[in-house]
């Protein structure tokens, strides 16, 4: 059954994967050929936008999008347990983000080779891109799978955004380490500084797990709509 | 219906957003203030406070969305419709109301800002930011805000409206970027102030809006969207948008790149007859396969070592140069440019090599000129042989802190120019160098460009160079009065004046726009110039960098070629009435070094790849070759 469900979401979520990665591919073959910022440039800039959209278009209607078009009722009264109908969307949409974000570093990687950056280097700056935009998405799900309308997601989504933007900033200000090694965006800056790593994974890892779970216990204690 | 009630209903209604948006756009200063107060500074509140105003326009948004959903979602917009309400009016009090409700929220951490700061900080506030930007801010919000309500009035789904309304948004700010299709320059064929465009755009843009949301809540426009259309929709714009500056700034065509193995100074280019010389060793050819490298001679040539010890007309081995030790050398060109020429048989290459002694250090150093040498080097074997020189140190009359050179060959003839004096040499036979004529102390001090000179006629001091045609002597003339101002010119190679038609003309860049001068007239002293049109540069243009006042850049065949670091830009200038930009290269964090335009108009470019900030992260310094396509 769970074959299942990760079929549905496969299949409603296609046009997410296909948009992003098609914007993803034609953005950086453009930027990458016309080049009138340097390829790490290029790919910070690109990884950055991707970091921020991707998360926004994959969270618009994932949870909400069952509950405005009153699907909610239909999948709640198929016989499998809760947390597999989270799942089925969460790793969909994880599958989805990793992929895209795959494919625009091996295209980098590919464009760049012979340039200025050194080998791998783009492919690995934009897989930590990729890391925190997963990251983010798993605290917009923590939050929002219960948001009724694309708007309610939408105001969850940027408010992750813009939440753990303060929160690194004041962990910077104030000089709170342990802080900022839970912010999602400290991977990216970790990959820059390449300081504070095992500390800065082992946080991700631990609050990513929690954050999942939360978000798993949220979806299955949606009650109220039914 | 009553105002006053319709006010207070929809302030009722928006109190929540209102305070959330509040909340938004104080926590950053708020944040920064009681920083400061734990760091002892005090609490107040100066750069996250331009932060926040920032996201402004992303509020107002929000609260136009808020505001419109308020009142015209579904059910509740069938039940308005049902009553004998003036939709007009209700829209217009919504518009005002939720808009003056924005500008308060926008205002809040200004407020902060100035309140804190005058309380607690010594300093006093910086006040460029809200000097400069805030107005600007203001006024973007107010066009976010319009277009928001306008599209929520048309869409009736808040999020989609709001990310309608910032995406228009955006795509109207970066309007005045783009190039039309149709349109080589947009500069000189539409624009003629670069800001008016965004002046206009943003303030026609709320009216346009809100006559746009009345006239559809009165007939009860509804526009049925679908999520993915939009974001397809949204994507094509951005695509678009993109295309679209990259044909401002990168519509330069790259044929062919190659990289160099270049293990000390740069990549130099120069003209030797109708070749062109790379590095002193190597003669450049293109072809249809690209960029590829002859060397001089047949053996494998070395880099010209600039050494002294050479041969005389007899084949004889001489020393050139003073033979005093202890003198440091100064050698014009600069950078391992060299002025060549080709007989046919042979190359050959002149120098003037000025020495000079060394005093002090630090703040105190000084240099004192006393020897100048014009010398001739002969390409052969497999080196640069000095084979001629000409004492003319008697230049340096009694200024010998300082030095200028420069030199022009014309036909046999080589002009060269030390301090406020020059010589003529014959170089028919370039390993006898004859003179021909000497004049000290008589080029008059350079005439610097003023804004004065864009509104009345001014005069350029004619140089008394009587061995050369008098068009040459005014091109000759006007490149010294503008470029003569160090020994690190391009005079040798280059000239800043255009000759068409009779006509000569002469660019100049000023710090935001390229100007052309006209020569209307000259006597036996002097040139008369006058100012003919000026091209500003673009903000897009200002962005990716432009050339400066004193940066390199030339005139051939029309064109003017500039550059600055990273960018090269080539202009059109033979038109008196209009200046059009042909084409723009950016290769950001790349240094240019030398440039070379071919006979074909292609552009052959030395770059320098050299990342500094980031060294360990990146390959070491890489030097390239680019051969760019004519821009026509």
């Amino acid at each position: 059954m769970f074959r299942m469900l990760l079929w549905k979401e496969w299949k409603e979520n296609l046009w997410k994967l296909l948009f992003c990665g098609g914007a993803s591919v034609v953005f950086t073959i453009m930027l990458f050929r016309i080049r009138i910022i340097p390829d790490y440039a290029n790919c910070i800039l690109i990884s950055f936008i991707q970091m921020f959209a991707v998360p926004v278009i994959y969270s618009l209607d994932i949870f909400s999008g069952e509950i405005s078009n009153r699907t909610v009722h239909l999948l709640f009264k198929i016989p499998v347990p809760r947390w597999m109908l989270f799942f089925s969307k969460y790793i969909v949409s994880a599958v989805g983000i990793i992929l895209i974000f795959l494919i625009s570093g091996l295209l980098m990687e590919f464009m760049s080779q012979g340039r200025e950056a050194t080998v791998l280097f783009l492919l690995g700056t934009n897989s930590f891109c990729g890391m925190a935009a997963l990251v983010l998405f798993t605290w917009f799900c923590a939050f929002g799978c219960q948001s009724r309308s694309e708007a309610g997601s939408l105001v969850v989504i940027f408010g992750v955004f813009i939440g753990w933007g303060i929160v690194l900033l004041w962990s910077n200000l104030c000089e709170v380490t342990w802080a900022e090694r839970f912010v999602p965006y400290s991977l990216i800056m970790m990959r820059i500084t390449e300081v504070g790593i095992v500390g800065t994974l082992l946080s991700q890892i631990l609050a990513f797990a929690a954050v999942l779970s939360i978000a798993c216990y949220r979806h299955v204690s949606i009650r109220r709509y039914l | 219906m009553r105002v006053s009630g319709i006010i207070h209903q929809q302030i009722c209604q928006l109190k929540w957003h209102l305070l959330a948006c509040l909340g938004l756009i104080m926590v950053l200063p708020v944040e920064e203030a009681i920083v400061s107060l734990r760091a002892g500074d005090g609490f107040f509140s100066s750069g996250m406070t331009s932060l926040a105003v920032m996201f402004g326009p992303l509020l107002a948004g929000l609260i136009a969305c808020a505001n419109v959903q308020g009142d015209l979602n579904e059910k509740l917009y069938i039940f308005w419709r049902s009553k004998p309400a003036n939709v007009k009016l209700l829209i217009t009090i919504k518009f005002f109301t939720g808009l003056i409700a924005s500008l308060i929220i926008l205002a809040c951490p200004v407020v902060f800002a100035f309140v804190s700061n005058i309380i607690w900080n010594e300093e006093g506030i910086e006040t460029v930011f809200f000097e400069h930007y805030l107005p600007l801010l203001i006024t973007i919000a107010i066009m976010t805000y319009s277009l928001c309500f306008a599209c929520n009035v048309l869409v009736r789904k808040t999020a989609r409206a709001w990310l309608i309304g910032m995406l228009t948004g955006c795509f109207l700010l970066v309007l005045p970027f783009m190039l039309p299709l149709d349109f080589k320059d947009f500069v000189s064929d539409v624009m003629l102030w670069s800001w008016g465009p965004y002046l206009a755009i943003i303030l026609a843009t709320p009216t346009a809006a809100f006559v746009f949301a009345l006239y559809a809540a009165k007939h009860d426009w509804h526009l049925k969207t679908n999520l993915k259309g939009l974001l397809w929709v949204g994507a094509g714009l951005a695509f678009l948008l993109l295309m679209l500056i990259s044909s401002q700034v990168a519509n330069i065509k790259v044929l062919h790149e190659k990289e160099i193995e270049l293990e000390f100074g740069q990549g130099s280019l120069d003209y030797a007859g109708s070749r062109v010389v790379y590095q002193g060793d190597s003669y450049i050819d293109n072809d249809k396969e690209g960029i590829s490298f002859r060397k001089i001679g047949s053996g494998n040539v070395m880099t010209a070592p600039y050494g002294n010890i050479g041969t005389d007309s007899a084949g004889r081995r001489i020393y050139y140069g003073p033979r005093v030790a202890g003198y440091l050398e100064a050698i014009y060109p600069q950078y391992g440019n060299r002025l060549y020429k080709d007989t046919g048989n042979e190359i050959f290459f002149f120098s003037i090599h000025a020495y000079y002694r060394s005093e002090g250090q630090g703040p105190s150093h000084k240099r004192f000129y006393e020897k100048v040498y014009l010398r001739s080097y002969r390409h052969s074997g497999d080196s640069w042989m000095p084979v001629s020189e000409l004492d003319i140190s008697e230049c340096l009359t009694d200024d010998i802190r300082h030095i200028r050179m420069a030199m022009r060959l014309i036909d046999d003839r080589l002009i060269t120019c030390v301090n406020n004096s020059f010589v003529v040499v014959d170089t028919t036979n370039p390993e006898e160098l004859k003179l021909i004529n000497k004049k000290i102390d008589v080029l008059q001090k350079y005439r610097p460009y003023t804004n004065k000179d864009r509104k009345e006629e001014f005069a350029i001091p004619l140089v008394p160079v009587e061995e050369i045609g008098l068009q040459e002597r005014i091109r000759f003339s006007i490149d010294l009065n503008y470029r003569f101002y160090n020994y690190r010119n391009d005079i040798y190679k280059s000239s800043i004046v255009d000759t068409y038609d009779d006509k000569i003309a002469f660019v100049f860049i000023d710090w935001d726009d390229v100007v052309r001068f006209d020569v209307t007239r000259w006597d036996e002293e002097k040139i008369y110039c006058r100012f003919s049109t000026s091209r500003p540069f673009t903000i897009l243009e200002g962005v990716t960098g432009t050339p400066d006042r004193f940066g390199p850049r030339f005139v051939k065949n029309g064109n003017l070629y500039c550059y600055a670091n990273s960018t090269l830009l080539v202009f059109d200038i033979r038109s008196n009435r209009r200046i059009r930009k042909l084409g723009h290269f950016v290769r950001m964090d790349y240094d240019i070094e030398d440039i070379a335009v071919l006979e074909d108009g292609n552009i052959l470019l030395g770059m320098r790849w050299d990342p500094e900030l980031v060294r360990n992260r990146f390959n070491e310094r890489k030097n390239y070759l680019y051969l760019l396509k004519n821009p026509e």
